[in-house]
């Protein structure tokens, strides 16, 4: 199954491009609606495919009825925010042997991904946190891992064909020379010096037929690459599931910051023993290219425009134990990512840091 | 927000007899206005602010409404203001201002007919602005933003030119600085991102004489927005990008251009110190791993922002994340010194760390260890096992370089007490598996070690390449060389080809040593292919910024044929191969050694001499060079032998587990007549011919 992936996706490199372009301009389509009115189907035939997926998840869950095909609402809408759907395929992905190779879920999610229709990926990219979390936390159990590892590689192949493979660079600015935000005495700078400082936020990509360990962490890495780029279009519910797995992960209790010793209120309560054998069974290596993107979305979760409190609440709890992870082991990388997101995510609880500065001034002499 | 707005009016309404409004010099109580607006008499209202005040329709209008905004009712003001004809009064606005613009120096003639209209202007927009707050009192997000962008269209069309610093009344200024900063939080609750992306780039990129305070605000909500949001914004608008100025290419680079410029803001005493700015600066450039320009923005901080200890901790943190560890050494010092902050748990930790990875620096590493083990108590608790780690990784580093036997196997089984302990503290942590085996195979105890190295790769589904290679090379040293190869190949199956490098020169060596010289041969053509591969696919961005300890080492590719052929004693090939090698690096102990070994093995004894020599001044501590050299010299008279025998001794100071030393220190006791010394030296040679791995174990590193 893993080696029909990437082969099918190396052959259709120009179909999924485009797909590609017209997933963009309806992810702006939905930004704009919110969520109050579903997005127009595009064409008949992304329809038609909705309705196939549909009908094929039907018969893997009880609650998903053929009967929401005459539904009003968008279908593929309703997949991406029906609680009552997320928690029974949640619950299916959770038991012992669903990632094995023949396992029907992870069949559906495989061919929706691959019918490259935006709106069903999108749906797909909502369960990843659930599958890249049980996957990575799975593989020192010697369980099987053929369906989790086919999903998984069909999004990375998506991610590389739409990159073209290229790496993603940042060039960090240089105050000296004038920008668009301000002016500087020194002339405009010659493009050669730009590259001076380039940095890289996500190496070129290879295409992989098959998950190699020590190519593991990058794949799901890439995989939440992409699930970044969508998140504002994900359901809460999805986010809260990726910040439980970043505790997993991490393999560690929260642990306050050690430089404001006065803050209490958000040491774990539920910290019993029964968590803790769940916390060690899940403990994985976490490298870089895993921890980058991981950062990226618990920012997201913690500081982005969407203020939800039990996702705040969270997402402080992984950042928590993500940097108490990044103690034991001693990576300075990490904990400077970690250490500014926590000291960050208190600030912006902080009433004293939320004054709105757009109210008049009420004073009780009102002049003309 | 609605809450403090409720309690505020409830605060106003115990003292409503104080509330007043004043408009051409008349002064007036509201309480009878408002007791009418309660009865819901909205023009009743309105015509006795008429009367009272001598005011229009208009101007009566826009008190009311902000009367009404200020008690709280934001409904009623709705109400209220739904009651002006704002496009209207925004039309008439229009030509008066516009005429005048230009005439900026005629500005005391028409100075009372500005102030006028400007004053008409004021009341229009504050009122836009007010119907805006309120509606997004009431949650109708999408029509406050829409009421709000009319109030900036409207001043951009009264201003052609943007506003003007000098002629502005202040309350206009106040009215289209708030709107400014109001509109893109208003399309963010609203949810439209794309909206709220455009209203910031409005707000930062056109001429609103927003204060510095206010501009700053909205910088820093703009980054934030960038950073956080996780919509992509797109390239400014091209009528922004003024020739030649610097454009960012997506949001992060927008968001750190910003974030930069609020800290330089700081700096010019433009605004006052936010500590949150710095922190979302950390967060963006370590995303990036650009740790070295924070530390650049750090150093440039004056003194008296933040403690200094905090500044040098967090400048460790920034050095040590680019791998400058000595810069950050330095600095974990000086915030270690007694008289700064001795008991830092993270700095200790980091200074053990940055220690144990260094045999000079693992005594120092020692001492930070231990104060990290008294220090970790109560909330730090946890952290102990970590500290136990370390201090068990500096004493196995101190112990390579100790002066003597005894010191040395004191220090070994300190080291593997502390890890044992570490481990009982820290039985999820994978790391402690591969340190102990590492520990035990440079121990040569290598049952042991196999069995850690194998329980490593298991723990760690084999996803590092580290615990493959050790248990290969563990397995070489006890000489099961067909089973190492498997071990090998099975890892090559689970590595993509650029990080093969290690992996096949390793099985080379494994060829090599197997006496299957065109096996070896074979694999390092492969290695050469990948490299030109490597170089044609990756160009010089690899090269910069990836390449790291991951890629395909051309220099160890040449090198290692070198040796081959050395074994093999074909010089000529020898010397085209090393001669590769030697372009690559011109200053290597390995190719002088290596180059030594070859004149040695055309006879030409002195070159060999003092190419090794040569090669020991370029690394004092190069343990095979040590062993020819002494093995040279017991060859010459017997004037020579004292050097040989010091020489080699230094030899097994460094390296107490090289057989080729003991063995060449048993000839020379031969040669003296200590029969009894030799048989000892030949035995020990004999014990550890057994357990020679085909690569040092610290290769792996």
């Amino acid at each position: 199954m893993s080696e029909d992936s990437s082969i099918s996706e190396e052959t259709n490199t120009p179909t999924t491009s485009v797909s590609q372009d017209t997933s963009t301009a309806e992810t702006t389509a939905i930004t704009t609606s919110a969520f109050n009115i579903h997005p127009e189907t595009p064409s008949s035939s992304s329809s038609f495919n909705t309705h196939l997926a549909i009908q094929s998840l039907s018969s893997i869950l009880t609650t998903v009825s053929p009967s929401l095909l005459s539904q009003d609402q968008d279908p593929a809408f309703y997949l991406l925010h029906n609680p009552d759907i997320s928690s029974q395929v949640s619950s299916l992905l959770r038991l012992p042997d669903s990632g094995a190779g023949d396992n029907n879920l992870c069949r559906w999610f495989y061919d929706t991904f691959q019918s490259s229709e935006p709106q069903l990926q999108l749906v797909v990219l909502r369960f990843l946190p659930v599958i890249a979390g049980l996957y990575l936390s799975r593989v020192a159990l010697k369980k099987p891992l053929a369906g989790f590892e086919a999903v998984l590689l069909a999004i990375y192949a998506h991610e590389t064909t739409s990159r073209a493979g290229q790496a993603v660079t940042v060039n960090v600015p240089d105050l000296s020379y004038p920008s668009i935000y301000h002016e500087s005495r020194r002339p405009a700078k010659d493009n050669d010096a730009a590259d001076l400082n380039l940095a890289v936020i996500s190496p070129s990509l290879e295409p992989h037929g098959t998950v190699r360990s020590t190519r593991r962490a990058r794949i799901v890495g890439v995989a939440l690459e992409l699930y970044y780029s969508k998140i504002s279009l994900m359901p809460v519910g999805s986010k809260i599931d990726f910040c439980e797995f970043c505790k997993v992960w991490s393999g560690q209790e929260g642990h306050e910051l050690q430089d404001d010793e006065d803050n209490v209120e958000f040491q774990d309560n539920q910290g019993n023993a029964d968590k803790e054998s769940v916390i060690t069974e899940g403990r994985i290596a976490l490298p870089w290219e895993l921890l980058q993107p991981v950062s990226r979305i618990l920012g997201h979760c913690l500081l982005g425009p969407t203020r939800d409190e039990e996702l705040i609440g969270s997402a402080s709890a992984a950042c928590r134990s993500l940097y108490s992870r990044s103690l034991h082991d001693i990576n300075p990388h990490a904990i400077l990512a970690t250490r500014s997101l926590l000291r960050l995510s208190k600030m912006a609880l902080d009433p004293k840091n939320n004054v709105d500065h757009t109210e008049i001034p009420m004073s009780d002499v009102i002049s003309l | 927000m609605l809450g403090s707005q409720s309690s505020d009016s409830i605060e106003y309404e115990d003292q409503t007899p104080s509330r007043e409004v004043w408009a051409n010099g008349v002064c007036m109580k509201t309480s009878e206005v408002e007791a009418k607006l309660d009865e819901g008499n909205i023009q009743e209202a309105e015509s006795s602010l008429r009367e009272g005040l001598s005011l229009n329709f208009e101007e009566a209008r826009a008190l009311l409404g902000r009367l009404e905004y200020q008690r709280g009712n934001v409904e009623a003001a709705l109400h209220v203001f739904d009651g002006i004809d704002l496009p209207a009064a925004i039309q008439r606005l229009q030509p008066s201002f516009s005429e005048k613009q230009p005439s900026r120096k005629g500005r005391s003639r028409g100075d009372s007919q500005h102030a006028v209209s400007q004053h008409a202007a004021s009341l229009v927009l504050e009122a836009i602005y007010l119907k805006a707050k309120s509606l997004q009192k009431l949650g109708r997000l999408n029509d406050a933003a829409h009421e709000c962008k009319r109030v900036l269209d409207a001043v951009e069309k009264i201003f052609h030119q943007g506003i003007p610093d000098v002629q502005v009344d202040n309350r206009l200024q106040d009215t289209v600085c708030q709107a400014v900063e109001l509109l893109p939080e208003l399309w963010k609750q609203a949810g439209c991102y794309h909206e709220a992306m455009s209203a910031y780039r409005r707000a930062l990129l056109s001429q609103w004489n927003l204060g510095d305070d206010n501009c700053s605000r909205i910088q820093k909500a703009f980054a934030v927005f960038l950073m956080h949001s996780g919509v992509e914004a797109g390239p400014p608008s091209l009528a922004a990008q003024v020739d030649g100025s610097y454009v960012p290419k997506h949001n992060l680079e927008e968001a750190i251009l910003l974030l930069m410029i609020l800290v330089r803001k700081f700096y010019l005493g433009k605004i006052v110190w936010d500590p949150s700015i710095l922190e979302h600066l950390t967060f963006a450039l370590s995303l990036c791993g650009q740790t070295s320009v924070l530390a650049k923005e750090l150093e440039e901080i004056m003194p008296g922002v933040f403690h200094r200890v905090d500044r040098w901790n967090t400048l460790a943190l920034c050095y040590s994340t680019v791998g400058q560890n000595k810069a950050a050494l330095n600095l974990l010092r000086k915030s270690l010194h007694k008289h700064e902050q001795p008991d830092d748990l993270t700095a200790l930790l980091l200074a053990a760390k940055i220690c144990s990875e260094d045999s000079h620096l693992a005594a120092e590493g020692v001492g930070y260890a231990q104060r990290a083990i008294s220090n970790a108590q109560g909330r730090n608790e946890h952290l102990k096992g970590v500290a136990i780690r370390m201090l068990g990784l500096c004493s196995g580093k101190q112990a390579t370089i100790s002066p003597s036997d005894f010191e040395r196997s004191r220090l070994q089984s300190e080291a593997l007490k502390s890890l044992d302990a570490a481990m009982s503290l820290e039985k999820n942590n994978p790391d402690l598996l591969f340190e102990l085996g590492m520990l035990y195979a440079e121990q040569r105890n290598l049952n042991t070690a196999l069995r850690y190295a194998k329980r490593f790769i298991d723990a760690t589904g084999g996803s590092l390449l580290k615990g493959w290679r050790l248990l290969a090379l563990i397995l070489s040293a006890q000489h099961r060389f067909s089973e190492a190869e498997v071990v090998i190949d099975a890892a090559l199956d689970e590595t993509a080809k650029w990080e093969q490098g290690p992996l096949l020169r390793l099985k080379a060596k494994l060829k090599t040593s197997q006496s299957l010289p065109m096996g070896a041969i074979e694999t390092y053509r492969y290695l050469l292919a990948l490299v030109q591969a490597q170089r044609k696919s990756f160009g010089p961005l690899r090269s910069v910024s990836q390449v790291g300890g991951d890629g395909v080492n051309e220099y160890e590719v040449w090198h290692g044929l070198a040796d081959l052929y050395s074994r093999l004693s074909h010089w000529k090939d020898m010397e085209v191969c090393l001669g590769k090698a030697k372009e690559l690096k011109p200053y290597s102990a390995e190719v002088l050694y290596t180059e030594g070994v070859m004149l040695q093995g055309r006879g030409q004894a002195e070159e060999a001499m003092s190419a090794y020599i040569t090669a020991l001044l370029v690394d004092p501590s190069f343990v095979p060079c040590k062993i020819l050299i002494g093995a040279l010299l017991s060859k010459r008279d017997s004037n020579a032998l004292p050097v040989a025998r010091s020489i080699l001794s230094d030899a097994l100071k460094i390296e107490p587990t090289s057989r080729m030393a003991w063995y060449y220190l048993g000839i020379i006791h031969r040669v003296d007549g200590r029969i009894a010394d030799a048989a000892d030296c030949f035995q020990a040679a004999s014990m550890l011919e057994e357990f020679d791995p085909i690569e040092n174990f610290s290769s792996i590193l």
